[in-house]
């Protein structure tokens, strides 16, 4: 039971780093995508062949996979973020779509539909280390990064990008570069998040990247409270423990589970979005439309 | 009030053209901007002093012409790159950063880079320049709320404060002054006097006579996407003929 409730914080910490990352784009500079399962992809096989071919470390798996997706991330988005927002949205569902047909097909990299298998648990300094202790310190100091980001002459770029883009080029500021930014540290965010994804799991295959991932962290993420600090945290955890809790009451038949885990996500999103549209953290104003 | 011409106005244009499908909304407009000079832009709607505008910031491309900025050709720079070499603009809708508080609205206009390292300025001057313009467009008190909560008049003040502490040498202001009542004008106006003593080149689209009257060292008038006159206040503003078209049919835009 311990290890079960161990594991699930394993994954709740995981999926926090993923919603945090991507709210980083989506709520402070204003850029959708529903390709962030890409980017969790990529760190993970990054960090499963690290750990697999290299050298079982938390801390070089990590490393080899923010840089791996965060640097595809540059690649992809510079082009893309020169169309508009509704724009990105399609070049990112398309990416999200492409990214799953490669990760099935590069037998090589990622095992193909079967994945990769025993990937041994981490290590840190050739000490072994708990998969979740590694996972809330990285989640710790990817929140002090985006903490001292946001307050800093970036987050002040990426928040006046999303709220008048042409304004901000106005005043001189090089809105491509900063987009591109931010999405290159989120997506290095959501590598990381791959990369203890992997080594927590010892498994993983491309049924933990696809579409319907993408949406979920950006469920948790407007659950929470998009351009909060900890809304997206809270939204993760709640997400996650949801089905959980479900498979716990004892009137659902196994066998149901899902069905009825579909019905309460749906139902507690739309009342969430009207009676809270900015989220359980986030200012009850704000969500509102303005006159 | 008339300040002595610097010998080279820091921006000029010359010839400036463009139009949208079949509509010729700027057609040939040469104006310089002298420092320490107001330069208002006057002209019925749809004369095209917006484009203009967005012409010389390269927010839209030019069909024909030149910018000169300091001597060289600033058409065909993108908008950031126009601003950082010192010229800021406001824009008729304001287009504030709305989620965020009024400070950092007005710090975001003192940093430039993308990135958290800003060349140039330290931090403590940035912030000093930041209160300092608070300070003069009297939003100090405001500044923890957010720009959405703000009043009218206080919205179009804190588009100034952006254009004040971003510390630019021109000045290009879309109707900053419409709707303001009059004690906010003369607010406006101390600022812009400001501004001018200390060199600033500033155009002024405005629709106000009276303002225009009251701030202007010269006037252009534009009608069609052409500059009809040119010239002191007093001479454009007593001609018949720009009255005629001024107010001729639309009277009700001078409120
Ligand atoms: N981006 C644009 N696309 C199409 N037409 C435009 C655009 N911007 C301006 N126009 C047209 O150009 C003319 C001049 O507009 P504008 O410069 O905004 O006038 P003003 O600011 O003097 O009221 C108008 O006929 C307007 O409809
Ligand atoms: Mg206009």
């Amino acid at each position: 039971m311990t290890a079960y409730l161990a594991s699930l914080a394993t994954l709740a910490a995981i999926f926090a780093i993923l919603a945090v990352t991507l709210n980083f784009m989506v709520g402070y500079a204003g850029i959708f995508s529903v390709a962030h399962a890409v980017f969790f992809g990529l760190g993970a096989y990054a960090g499963a062949q690290v750990a697999l071919h290299l050298v079982p470390d938390a801390l070089a798996a990590c490393a080899v996979a923010a840089l791996i997706a965060g640097g595809l991330s540059l690649c992809l988005a510079l082009p893309a973020l020169r169309v508009r927002g509704e724009y990105f949205v399609a070049a990112s569902l398309g990416l999200q779509m492409m990214a799953l047909t490669l990760f099935s097909e590069a037998k090589g990299l990622t095992g193909g539909l079967g994945g990769l298998i025993g990937i041994p648990p981490p290590r840190l300094f050739g000490f072994a280390v708990g998969a979740l202790p590694l996972s809330l310190a990285a989640l710790a100091l990817i929140l002090l990064a985006i903490a001292a980001m946001a307050r800093g002459s970036f987050g002040r770029t990426l928040q006046s990008i999303r709220d008048a883009e042409s304004a901000a080029e106005a005043l001189g500021k090089n809105v491509a570069v900063a987009k591109a930014l931010a999405v290159a540290f989120a997506c290095a965010g959501a590598g990381v998040a791959g990369a203890l994804f992997a080594l927590h799991m010892q498994f993983v295959n491309v049924e933990s990247f696809t579409l319907e991932q993408s949406v979920l962290v950006m469920a948790m993420v407007i659950v929470g409270g998009t351009g909060t600090l900890l809304g997206p945290v809270v939204g993760a955890v709640l997400l996650l423990s949801l089905p959980a809790g479900l498979a716990f009451l004892p009137f659902i038949p196994p066998t149901e589970v899902g069905a009825v885990q579909q019905i309460i996500y749906g139902l507690a999103m739309t009342l969430l979005m009207i009676f809270r549209p900015a989220g359980l953290v986030g200012d009850l104003s704000r969500g509102r439309s303005e006159a | 009030m008339n300040r002595p011409a610097s010998m080279d106005p820091p921006l000029r244009c010359e010839g400036l053209a463009r139009s949208f499908g079949g509509v010729q909304a700027v057609a040939g407009v040469s104006l310089a901007l002298p420092a320490g000079q107001v330069t208002a832009l006057v002209g019925p709607n749809g004369a095209g002093k917006t484009t203009v505008f967005n012409l010389i910031t390269g927010n839209l491309r030019a069909d024909a012409g030149v910018a000169l900025l300091r001597g060289q050709s600033i058409l065909g720079l993108k908008p950031w790159q126009v601003a950082r070499r010192g010229v800021a603009r406001s824009f008729q809708d304001l287009r504030l950063f709305t989620h965020m508080s009024v400070r950092d609205n007005v710090l975001a206009a003192t940093e430039r880079s993308a990135w958290f390292w800003q060349p140039g300025t330290g931090r403590r001057a940035r912030e000093a320049a930041a209160e300092a313009a608070l300070e003069a467009t009297g939003l100090a008190t405001l500044a923890t709320a957010r720009a959405v909560d703000l009043a009218y008049a206080e919205r179009k003040f804190l588009s100034m404060a952006r254009i004040l502490a971003a510390q630019a040498e021109i000045w290009l202001l879309d109707e900053p002054a419409s709707g303001l009542d009059l004690a906010s004008r003369l607010r406006f106006g101390q600022l812009l006097k400001d501004a001018r003593a200390r060199g600033v080149a500033i155009c002024l689209i405005e629709h106000n006579l009276d303002v225009v009257a009251e701030l202007a060292d010269r006037i252009a008038f534009l009608d069609q996407g052409r500059v009809l006159a040119e010239g002191e206040p007093q001479a454009i503003l007593r001609d018949p003929q720009l009255a005629a078209i001024y107010f001729g049919d639309r009277p009700q835009e001078v409120a």
